[in-house]
């Protein structure tokens, strides 16, 4: 289906929920629940369970939805929430602390050469890496490296300039190789 | 150490994190979800605006200029207070109960007054009662003179008639019959008189 064809669908599931058609909202939920729970799910440190803030992006677009005036796609509007969501997440700290414990739980095993624990390691080290990040560069290395989005749909759900993300974008990646340079070392 | 390379670490690193894990979403859910929130959000209305009041009350309350007092006088001026709202409260209940013992009787005064008001002025019914008394045995006894011929039974109840209601209308009928029966038998028994006297009549 074509992007075009796509949002037109959109358009017209939102224009049938404004009529009242409760089962358009459904078809919504159950088109953009599962990318909402991935980019909630990266944004928030992987933390595994997002029940919760999927369902308040969801109560949110329920309130909202009458008031979309369609200046963007759906998909966007819906982003736009879960960012929000996830920034005014108020236990982000304890989530991180938790984290952290538990990757000071994996770097303290004795992997004894093995390459799947070591991998995982590896792994668990990069995700560190990243939440640790600032949020203006977390959500850029997120928006962009892991759910895949172009510069002008990352512009358009901060509500900042070309310029602004990819400045964030630089100083992201200088982070990044400064914590994981030996990583990316080894990988080339 | 390029962009991609990155992009790459970081996709491999995202690839075993633990998957997101939410329950499925109903649009019904989300929905009951919104209603609950504004129930609470109007409860919560309610109660603050209930807290504002009371807060205003309580510092009217307390701004009123009031002599600093030690607690124990304060403690008992406040249980004098009660009481005498006590005293008030059961003077009043006094007061609505015999208002009410008052209405009370005052409806069973009036609904009395009406079921007397339906009853008939008695002397008038007794003087009714004596006419008709009266009145059926002057007929009694004009059919015991007129139909049965028992002209001494019927001048014994003309005479009852005349002796149990002497001023009754009724006994002046009877007395009036009474003289009729006597002149009838007068004249019959001038006429038997006559007859006897005549020649060759016996």
């Amino acid at each position: 289906m074509s992007a075009m064809a796509k949002m037109s669908e959109e358009q017209a599931l939102v224009e049938r929920f404004r009529r009242g058609d409760d089962s358009a909202f459904d078809r919504i939920v159950e088109r953009h629940s599962a990318e909402l729970a991935a980019v909630a799910n990266r944004l928030l440190g992987w933390p595994g369970d997002v029940d919760d803030i999927v369902q308040d992006v969801f109560v949110a677009a329920f309130t909202g939805l009458r008031a979309f005036r369609g200046q963007c796609s759906l998909r966007t509007w819906l982003f736009t929430i879960a960012i929000n969501k996830c920034r005014s997440r108020r236990f982000r700290r304890r989530l991180r602390l938790v984290r952290v414990k538990d990757l000071e739980a994996v770097a303290g095993l004795d992997h004894g050469g093995d390459k799947a624990a070591i991998d995982e390691e590896h792994s668990a080290r990069i995700r560190r890496a990243v939440q640790i990040l600032p949020q203006k560069y977390r959500e850029v290395v997120v928006l962009r490296y892991l759910q895949g989005l172009e510069i002008a749909e990352i512009c358009e759900l901060l509500g900042a300039r070309v310029n602004a993300v990819q400045v964030r974008l630089n100083r992201a990646r200088k982070r990044l190789k400064e914590q994981l340079g030996d990583l990316l070392e080894e990988k080339s | 150490m390029s962009e991609e390379q990155i992009k790459k670490l970081l996709q491999e690193a995202d690839a075993t994190a633990r998957r997101p894990v939410f329950s499925p979403i109903a649009a019904g859910r989300i929905r009951q979800r919104i209603r609950r929130r504004r129930v609470m959000r109007s409860a919560a209305l309610t109660v603050a605006a209930a807290v504002v009041v009371i807060a205003a009350i309580l510092g009217i309350i307390c701004m009123r200029p009031q002599k600093p007092q030690p607690e124990q006088q304060r403690i008992a001026s406040l249980e004098t207070q009660v009481r005498e709202l006590q005293v008030q409260t059961n003077a009043t209940l006094k007061l609505v109960q015999e208002v009410l013992e008052r209405d009370r009787q005052d409806r069973h005064l009036a609904s009395l007054e009406a079921e007397l008001s339906s009853i008939p002025e008695p002397m008038v019914e007794i003087e009714r009662q004596v006419d008709k008394t009266a009145f059926l045995l002057v007929y009694q006894a004009d059919k015991l003179y007129k139909e049965l011929n028992q002209t001494e039974s019927a001048v014994a109840a003309y005479r009852e008639v005349i002796q149990l209601f002497p001023k009754n209308r009724w006994a002046d009928v009877a007395r009036e019959r009474l003289s009729q029966i006597e002149k009838r038998q007068i004249n019959k028994s001038e006429r038997q008189g006559e007859t006897r006297c005549k020649p060759g009549t016996a």
